[in-house]
This record gives C-alpha cells, structure tokens and sequence, in this order.
C-alpha cells in the first residue's frame, strides 16, 4: 500500500489531468453529437467527394455520428490512446528502467521488498490509475448520453464492454512496458522504444484498414483487438479480445518477473 | 567470547562479460566488528557490496549473511541490515521528510530514533522541507545515513559514507558508528579514506583490480608498515646506507627513506651520523596502502 500510495503522490498531476482531460472530451463530444445533426450534414459533404477519397474516411465514419457511433469513437479518439498511452509507457519505464538508471532502485531494494512484490506492486498500481481513468471517461460519456439522449440497457452494457476492452488494451501496452523496463538501464530509452512500438502498430493497423496488401498483418497486430465501433454495432466479439489481450498481458508480466528476478540492480 | 560470523564471502567472483568485476573474494566479518574495505575507486567495493545485498548475482562463490544463505533468505537479511549506497540518490521530487517517510513505511521504523538521528545530524525543518534535488551533498547524505541506521539494524554495509560531510559531522558519525558497534551490531565499511579505515576499523581488506590482496587486522598491518624517514645532517656524510631502508629522496642535506621491517639495525646505525633534524612518524595505513599496491605491479 506504501508503494501504491508513493506512486500516486509522484504521478497524481498527470493522472488527475488525464482523467478531466478525458471525461471533458467523452462528454462534450457526445453532447455535440446529440445536440446537433452531424450525421445528414456531413453524409451530404461526404457524397460530393471523389470515390477515393470516401474510401479514407472508412465505412463507419457516418455512423460514428450517430450517438452510439460517437460514444465508441470518444473512446477510440488519438487524443485519448496518446493520452493513456503516456501513463502506461512512462510510469514503469520511469520506476523500473529510469530508477535504475539514477539509483533509486538499488535503494529501494536494499529495504525488505521482495522484487517480485515491488514489480507487481508497480503493475497493479499502473492498472488500477488506468482503470480509474478509464472508469471516469466511460461515467462521462453515459451521464452525457443520459442527459443529452437516452440511455438504454443496451447501450450501457456496450459502453462498459469497451472500456473494458480500453482498459485491457493499455494494461497491455503499460506490460509491455513494463516488460522492456525490467531490460533496460535507462528510463528513456526504454519510453521511447515502447512507444515507437506502440505508434508503429497503431499506424500498421490504420494502414492495414485501407490497404488490401497488408491486411494479413491484422491478427498480429494488439490494436485490432480494440475495436469499438465493432463492438458498438456488435460485428465482433469482446471475447475474444479478452483473451487475445489477457494472454498477451499475462505473457509480458510473467517475462518481466523472471527477468526482473534475475536481473543485476546498476547502481 | 565466541563471537558469530556476520558475514561469510567465499570464493565470491563477479563478471560483467568477459569484464572482471572481483575475483575470488574470501573473507568474513565477526560480530561487533567494524571491517574496513578499502581500495581505490573501480577497484570493486562497490561491486562486492552490491553482491552482499542481492543486487548483483555472483557469477561464483557463495555470500552467507547472519549464517544464511543470500539469495535464498534475501529479504530476511535485508530486513535486518542498513545499507548506505555510495552515491546515495533519493527521489529528486521528494521533500526530505517525504523520503524519510518512504523509506520508514518500507523499513518500519522507530520514530523516536528517527528524530534522535535528525537532530543529530543537526536537520532542520527547512532542510527537511525542501526537495531532494534542492538538497546539498552533505543534507543529502545526512538523509542517507539517517534511512541506513533508524530501523537499528544488526549489520551496516556504509559505501563511502563520510563522502559530502563536514569534520564536525564526520565525527559525529564516527560516535554514532562507535556507539552502534558497542551495542554488538556489525559495521561494513568501505571507503577509500585512509586516515579514517585507520581510525574506526578493527579489521582491513585491501581489494585492488578486483582481488583482495590483503586482509589484516590493523596492528597487524602497521606492523607490516613502510614508514617514512625523514632527517636532515649537520654536515655531509659519507656511505649513508641504512639496513632495511631505501633512499627515495636526497637534496642536499636533507634524506628521506622508506623503512621496512625491523628498525633497531637502522637506529643504531643512524646513530653515527651528525643528525641535526629527524622526522620518523608513526606509520601510514597510505604508506602500507602504496606498498601493497607497488608490491603487486
């Protein structure tokens, strides 16, 4: 709890701001959304296009202009995936790798700490800031429906089976994370690789929607299993993200125990 | 008395590659004792230190801490020992009583030693309040030394811990190193000061290049000494061969030797010469550090 509560105070700042940040944005996009008619105007803008250039803005983008279609884009919006992304890239990176980097680390395993027990520590400490985050964007966006539209049985399921899936999808990135920190020696260096890695698979996956020739790349790649549109229109399973994302995370922390076990503390 | 082997190193080797780290440590420190690790800086203090914690893992050899083997009971052990590291680095974010507080929730520490430290170690709430990365060396240390001793541990493993300290704090930390000792708790001290090893130590190993080339107790090794000879002739003298002595200075009348061994032969011999001025000190643990270190290149 000790460890819990020191990674709060270091972090709080940022967590607190990613979560206004967040709820702010669910709840705003989903009040303009039902407010105004998006959805005839720009299906009118979007028909005077050239085919080609249609093709871009994807399939569901009319009805990410519907409110259900909008509640599933808020919480698949770059604005949010970079936000959570920094908290679960830096937050381990910085007290495993950057520790270890400015010596912090061998200090704290000097005291009576079991590694195994700071680093899960650690990783239940990143999960559970995510999973409030999480928690108060998706709250956001069904006040904001429950204000502004309707909320329905239906729909609210739909949304907390997403946040879920958001939820899975950044514990996966923050053990991954995680995982390259209980390599490395230098917290940023580690930062930017997951990053990179990170980056590198969200355009893949974008790319790999428009571009016939790399769709193969689609199962291999963590961001196909964070679909909300398909989840919101129920063209896709959340079962088999969970377990996609649940095997990956589990694989990562399992890696990153071991390692991190075996590992020598520089000084 | 019998006293109870602290800790126990044995054949303890450490590579980082093909990159010698130590090589072949043997020794082990009694209880109630303050043993003196000495060598220059990368000669592999740190290193072996480091090993005795379960920071690094030994490449050979075997570390048993109060009769326990290290990796296997490494929370015990570290439960029940303080640790000082060399450049002590705390959360740069923290504010000093921030970083106490940290460090006594994962220690559980007494809070009224505690406060006895930080008054003697002359802290002040200004000092405390501020963050670690607006601390001096010398407060900073004072945090260091502070979080290594308020759990009252039974072994101190101190890097370099007098490093950033004024005199007057310096020998207060001594007392406190002397009063710990009295109470049978036991003192690894590391440094690469002479004077002080010479002044708190009991025992001393000399570690060079990663290899322990002496470990001694001090009268022992001051007895082993080289000591300096320095004297100045009323007038020149022919055939100035002192037995046991090796001339290493001369400018006009003044001489200085280096002196091995037994010193009667070169007292009397000393003594036919017209002596208008002579230095010979007591010996230097420099002295026997260099010879050591000469000895062996």
């Amino acid at each position: 709890m000790a460890y819990f509560y020191f990674i709060w105070k270091f972090h709080r700042g940022f967590l607190i701001f990613s979560a206004v940040v967040i709820s702010a944005f669910q709840f705003l996009i989903l009040k303009l959304v039902t407010t105004i008619d998006y959805s005839a105007i720009t299906s009118y803008l979007l028909e005077q296009l050239p085919e080609n250039v249609q093709a871009m803005f994807g399939k569901d983008f009319i009805s990410m202009l519907t409110v259900e279609g909008a509640a599933a884009f808020g919480l698949n919006h770059p604005l949010v995936l970079v936000i959570l992304s920094i908290g679960a890239i830096t937050i381990p990176s910085r007290h495993i790798a950057g520790e270890a980097e400015t010596g912090t680390l061998e200090l704290v395993l000097s005291f009576p700490v079991a590694r195994t027990k700071l680093l899960l520590n650690l990783w239940i400490s990143v999960l559970s800031f995510l999973f409030f985050i999480i928690l108060f964007a998706v709250s956001s966006s069904l006040v904001s429906i429950y204000i502004f539209h309707q909320l329905t049985a239906g729909l609210f399921v739909k949304m907390i089976t997403i946040g879920c899936n958001l939820w899975l999808l950044f514990v996966f990135v923050m053990s991954l994370s995680l995982l390259l920190s209980s390599f490395g020696k230098e917290g940023n260096k580690v930062g930017i690789r997951v990053a990179g890695i990170t980056l590198v698979f969200y355009l893949l996956h974008y790319l790999s929607s428009l571009w016939d020739t790399i769709s193969f790349t689609k199962p291999f790649n963590f961001f196909a299993y964070y679909q909300p549109e398909d989840l919101m229109t129920g063209n896709r399973s959340f079962s088999l993200h969970f377990v996609v994302l649940f095997s990956l995370i589990l694989i990562c922390l399992l890696v990153s125990l071991f390692q991190f076990n075996r590992r020598d503390i520089p000084g | 008395m019998h006293q109870s082997i602290i800790i126990s190193v044995n054949n303890l080797s450490k590579f980082y590659g093909k990159t010698l780290g130590v090589q072949d440590l043997n020794f082990s420190v009694s209880q109630g004792e303050i043993f003196g690790f000495l060598g220059p800086n990368g000669a592999g203090k740190t290193t072996t230190i480091r090993m005795l914690l379960d920071l690094l893992r030994p490449s050979f050899g075997q570390i048993h801490i109060f009769g326990k083997e290290i990796y296997d009971h490494s929370l015990e052990i570290r439960r029940r020992s303080g640790y000082l590291p060399g450049n002590f680095s705390a959360y740069g974010n923290m504010t000093g009583i921030d970083f106490l507080r940290f460090a006594g929730s994962m220690r559980r520490t007494s809070p009224k030693l505690q406060s006895s430290l930080i008054d003697r170690f002359q802290l002040s709430k200004e000092d405390l309040s501020q963050k670690v990365k607006h601390l001096s060396h010398g407060t900073l240390q004072k945090l260091g030394i502070i979080q290594a001793f308020f759990h009252q541990p039974e072994l101190l493993i101190l890097d370099e811990p007098t490093i950033g300290l004024d005199p007057l704090m310096q020998e207060e930390f001594y007392r406190l190193l002397f009063e710990v000792q009295n109470k049978g708790k036991t003192i690894f001290f590391s440094s690469h000061n002479l004077a002080e090893v010479e002044k708190i130590c009991h025992r001393i190993a000399i570690i060079r290049d990663g290899k322990l080339v002496a470990l001694e107790t001090l009268e022992s090794l001051k007895k082993k000494k080289v000591r300096r000879l320095k004297f100045i002739l009323k007038e020149p003298a022919d055939e100035l061969k002192l037995p046991g002595a090796k001339l290493v200075k001369q400018k006009d009348l003044y001489y200085e030797y280096l002196v091995e061994g037994d010193i009667k032969p070169l007292l009397q011999k000393l003594s036919s010469f017209p002596i208008d001025d002579l230095i010979f000190p007591e010996p230097d643990l420099e002295e026997v550090f260099m010879a050591y270190y000469h000895k062996e290149e």
